[in-house]
């Protein structure tokens, strides 16, 4: 199995990789520190994963070099696990990126990082809902402190792809999307 | 029969659909404005702005002089390097002044009225065992910690994309976007992780500008370690010329070269409190990162310099060179030897002007002038090696030929510059 980390630059993805793999990679609080992917080793359930950490991007239409590294990576291993990791004080441009990756068919799990910066910001999600409607698992978490870690690894394994259709009824209605010709 | 096909969604719809889902899960409460924020407003507004990071640069370069010049370098390793280790070898070594091993390892010397005479200090000594060890273990590294000290500190608050936002205006002027400043911070301490920073930048343009102005105008930390060493009373006006280089080249690059410029977007985000743990990781990735790059090359360096004198080699390339360097840059011909070792490492460079320093053979503009040509003249070999990775051939010819264009321009007109001025 393989994981890749992706999301927004700047939500913390490198320090996530550090957190998981015990590596060294550059954090840095400012967008763009990883312009190019790292590997690594973490344990899942005894089992050795291979952990990227890809460089952030905004969408899967890239824009610059480090970008077009990301969708790249990306395509190159279709059957791996995503962990998408979001602003959760920005949930919304985060969940661009996630439903994109969930559309392409891949294994999703969506950790909600920055929780306390959130926090901070008064800012209230619910993830139980958010997670019956996605159909993915989805955990707060505060990469810095590393609170959330233990959830998200022992959450991995539960992850199975979505069929976008699946969370527009969820949703219950808002975008008609299948369109059928 | 109609066949189901899957289309993916359009942009719009995967808005609306994230629109629903937030409406249903995402509850946004009144808005404290905090402490944070208010510091976060003080340091990208102009008007408190541009004073506060001009006192956070000031305190940069402060910390940098008091710890790593004065009291590392002059308070502790000088002494160590010219009062011991050298007279120690000069002592010890076999051989003697004249023997070309003992040269090339300890001490070359120099001609002082005819006589051949030994060096009282590791500038001038220029032996692998002497200079080679005193440029990177005497100066350099304590330049490199303090550098990334602070950096770090800087980059984990998340202070440089607040400097982005205020420089942006004038950066837009040479057609860069204010993100070009963390690549530029970053190649202070090196250029090689510098021209790495630089592929958030969205446009080929963009990028070849900034790799170009950053291998050309951005000395790095060894380098300045060395020269503020060296010359501390020039470091305001090397500064100056690079900066108006870098900003005037820019604006010329950004007329000439092909393409397009366009605004990027770029997140500022919150503030945040350095952990402890994550700078001295940073500090110890950076700092062995720089010794295992850098002392090799620095000693190799001193070698192959020490056997072109010795085979002559040298002074065949000072016949042929110095007058052009004598005549359009008004530098000394033995401007020469530096130039040659700024292709391994720009710090064991500028440390060789050091010794020709103190043979006096230079006037302080000749001093000033070979600095700056020294920081212009071609990128080290790690970062040229990092280019041809980076730029496709076409952008590297462009790279090497605007650089040539510079050198010769820009260090004319230095030349000229003082010349008018009366003191070249």
């Amino acid at each position: 199995m393989k994981i890749l980390l992706m999301g927004h630059p700047n939500v913390g993805k490198s320090v996530f990789f550090n957190r998981l793999t015990g590596a060294k990679v550059f954090e840095s609080n400012y967008p763009g520190t990883t312009v190019d992917f790292m590997k690594g080793w973490m344990r899942v359930e005894g089992e050795d994963v291979e952990l990227i950490d890809v460089p952030g991007t905004f969408s899967l239409e890239p824009k610059d070099k480090a970008e077009e590294v990301s969708v790249n990576m990306l395509e190159e291993n279709r059957d791996c696990v995503v962990v998408c990791v979001l602003d959760a004080s920005k949930i919304e441009r985060g969940l661009y990126l996630a439903l994109e990756i969930i559309e392409k068919g891949y294994t999703v799990v969506v950790a909600l990082n920055m929780w306390d910066v959130a926090e901070d910001k008064n800012i209230k999600i619910g993830v139980e809902k958010l997670e019956q409607i996605l159909g993915v698992p989805v955990v707060p978490t505060t990469a810095v402190s590393g609170e959330g870690f233990k959830e998200l690894v022992s959450r991995i394994k539960e992850a199975a792809p979505v069929k976008i259709e699946e969370i527009i009824k969820n949703a219950g209605g808002g975008g008609s999307a299948a369109v059928s010709g | 029969m109609q066949e189901v096909v899957e289309v993916p969604l359009s942009v719009d719809e995967r808005w609306d659909l994230i629109d629903t889902i937030s409406k249903q899960t995402v509850e946004f409460g009144a808005y404290k404005h905090t402490l944070k924020d208010a510091i976060a407003e003080l340091t990208v507004k102009p008007l408190t702005g541009i004073p506060v990071a001009i006192a956070v640069i000031y305190g940069f370069w402060s910390f940098f002089c008091d710890f790593a010049g004065t009291l590392f370098t002059d308070g502790f390793m000088v002494r160590l390097f010219d009062e011991h280790w050298l007279p120690w070898l000069q002592s010890v070594f076999p051989g003697g002044l004249g023997n070309p091993i003992y040269a090339l390892m300890v001490d070359a010397g120099h001609i002082e009225d005819g006589v051949l005479v030994a060096s009282d200090n590791c500038f001038e000594a220029f032996g692998v065992l002497t200079s080679g060890l005193f440029v990177p273990f005497g100066v350099v590294l304590w330049a490199v910690l303090a550098f990334y000290l602070i950096f770090a500190i800087l980059e984990d608050m998340g202070y440089l994309p607040r400097l982005a936002v205020l420089v942006d205006t004038v950066l837009h002027k040479i057609g860069l976007h204010g993100y070009a400043i963390v690549p530029t911070f970053l190649s202070l301490g090196c250029n090689v992780p510098g021209v790495t920073a630089v592929r958030p930048l969205e446009t080929r343009k963009q990028r070849f500008m900034m790799i170009t102005l950053l291998s050309v105008f951005v000395p790095c930390g060894a380098q300045i370690g060395i020269m503020q060493d060296l010359v501390p009373e020039l470091m305001g006006w090397i500064f100056l010329t690079l900066v108006i280089g870098y900003l005037g080249f820019g604006f010329i690059l950004n007329k000439i070269v092909p393409g397009k410029s366009p605004e990027i977007i770029m997140d500022v985000p919150p503030y945040q409190m350095p952990t402890f743990k994550n700078i001295m990781s940073k500090l110890w990735i950076r700092t062995s990162k720089f010794l295992l790059v850098a002392v090799p090359f620095v000693l190799l360096g001193c070698l192959i310099v020490g056997l072109m004198y010795l085979t002559g080699a040298m002074d065949w390339l000072v016949a042929v060179f110095g007058p052009l360097l004598m005549g359009w840059f008004g530098v000394p011909s033995e401007t020469v030897a530096p130039l040659i070792a700024g292709f391994l490492r720009k710090d064991l460079a500028v440390g060789m002007i050091g010794g020709l320093m103190e043979q006096g053979i230079m006037t302080t503009f000749q001093v000033f002038t070979s600095v700056v040509l020294l920081c212009i003249y071609f990128p080290c070999l790690a970062t040229f090696a990092l280019m041809i990775k980076e730029e496709n051939w076409k952008e590297l010819l462009g790279s090497l030929a605007s650089l040539v264009a510079m050198v010769f321009i820009y260090g004319g007109l230095i030349h000229l510059v003082g010349i008018m001025l009366g003191v070249a």
